[in-house]
């Protein structure tokens, strides 16, 4: 949806914690407008665990990248993905990191999910109202598991907003994702099912014309030998579920 | 009487041939009376990195809990565990931090690091450093028995000991030290380290 900006809207847009006069806050419609143009993240919550795709956009050859740029561990039990200001995510996680180990360091146990996110999400709103400071251009979708409440998917933006969701996307095209998941989402998918459903939303929101596991990054959240686990699926896990879904480009195969 | 001898603590580590080796005694005492006899003095950061700390207990268990915080957020930074000497200089800043105002234990570091290349370090309660010779002292050892533990090290220790033989060694100098101290005993643990596992075995002495 494009923004129609009135003239008189200006006065009130530099002003980062100022409202308009039709209530609006400018500074945090036009961060969460950076991150439309953001590569997309999908997020999807089944009965054995959590999985996090996204798109990545810096795919060249001369980049010498062991980290990912969109995808984070945040604690053994805890992951996001990034839609926005890769730089603006760093300062963030990194706070999230601290956190969640203070959390540990006080009750010796690992920090419940939601809490997490609303220290998160309180140092968000901050920027929206105190210091006169541009908020952080992120929205972020984290993935995680606690005892309280098991697994859980919660998606938060630059208002300092957050919501939980059984599966939602950020970034651009996110509607078209949206919908595509209203209609596939099945309430008791298991790990494998949710993998496939978010490479086929991946695969529709996508503008590039072929899927390949260069451009994807998968991660789940989930146990594996009853110990809770992130693990990042490797490009040749992405190549073959790419190949079940018949997505996989042929890669020069002998006639 | 000090503060470190309160509760009494015998920790013991050695260095073997690729491997590495690390013990405790395991009694929590108060002076003259005993409260347990499982206690665990001995933590694990990762797979090949192990500190024992001897001394005040509530110290030992909250350098701990600081320590896991530091290491977890190096491990989220560094997308990789901590090497043990990087752990070590870490340790002593740590301690020093708190010059004027120090946590009442003396840490006793193994692990192997590059390379499996066996590491050993122990340090005082403010964190001055010791990294011994591997060729001609490769033990540390930190606790109220530490001249009894210096004593049976020295007479048994000998380069290149192979795990089992290691595993002999640390056994007997950890027994026999702390056999000769009221303040610790009561059984022991031993964590023998390799590259590619750890064993972890309870010994049974003279349980007084």
């Amino acid at each position: 949806e494009n923004v129609v900006v009135v003239e008189m809207a200006r006065r009130y847009d530099s002003r980062t914690t100022t409202f308009s006069p039709e209530g609006r806050l400018y500074q945090v419609e036009y961060a969460m407008e950076a991150i439309s143009h953001a590569g997309i993240c999908v997020g999807i919550l089944s009965k054995d665990g959590i999985v996090l795709a996204v798109e990545k956009k810096i795919t060249s050859k001369l980049l010498e990248n062991i980290s990912s740029e969109k995808m984070y561990k945040v604690d053994d039990h805890l992951a996001c993905a990034v839609a926005g200001i890769t730089a603006d995510a760093n300062i963030l996680i990194n706070y999230a990191r601290l956190a969640a180990q203070r959390y540990t360091l006080t009750y010796q146990e690992p920090i419940p999910v939601e809490q997490l996110i609303v220290n998160i999400c309180d140092k968000k709103q901050g920027y929206t109202q105190f210091g006169g400071l541009r908020p952080f251009g992120v929205s972020f979708l984290w993935a995680g598991w606690d005892k309280n409440f098991g697994y859980q998917l919660y998606q938060s933006d630059p208002s300092g907003n957050y919501g939980g969701w059984k599966a939602t996307a950020i970034g651009a095209n996110n509607q078209a994702a949206q919908s595509i998941l209203k209609q596939e989402y099945r309430d008791n998918m298991d790990l494998s099912d949710a993998i496939k459903l978010a490479i086929k939303v991946l695969n529709k929101s996508m503008d590039s014309t072929s899927l390949t596991a260069e451009k994807l990054e998968i991660a789940t959240v989930s146990r594996r030998d009853s110990q809770l686990e992130y693990a990042m699926l490797s490009a040749a896990t992405v190549e073959a579920v790419l190949k079940e879904l018949d997505l996989a480009q042929p890669q020069g195969e002998p006639a | 009487m000090s503060i470190m001898g309160y509760n009494g603590s015998a920790i013991l580590a050695m260095a073997g041939k690729d491997c590495v080796a690390i013990a405790s005694d395991r009694r929590y005492g108060a002076q003259y009376q005993t409260m347990a006899t499982d206690r665990q003095k001995i933590f694990k950061m990762h797979d090949k990195l192990f500190i024992g700390l001897s001394g005040l207990p509530t110290d030992q268990s909250t350098f701990f809990e600081k320590l896991k915080f530091r290491v977890a957020m190096y491990k989220l930074r560094e997308e990789r565990d901590i090497k043990p000497a990087a752990f070590s200089k870490l340790v002593s800043s740590m301690l020093y931090e708190k010059r004027f105002g120090p946590y009442f234990i003396e840490p006793v570091i193994a692990g192997l690091g590059e390379d499996n290349k066996p590491f050993l370090f122990s340090s005082d309660l403010i964190g001055a450093p010791l990294v011994p010779d591997m060729d001609t002292n490769g033990f540390v050892v930190s606790g109220t028995c530490t001249e009894q533990l210096f004593g049976m090290c020295e007479s048994m220790w000998r380069p290149d000991l192979e795990p089992e033989e290691l595993f002999e060694t640390i056994s007997q100098c950890l027994l026999g030290g702390f056999d000769r101290d009221c303040a610790s005993g009561w059984g022991g643990t031993v964590h023998v380290i390799c590259p590619d596992r750890v064993i972890t075995r309870t010994l049974r002495g003279r349980m007084d």
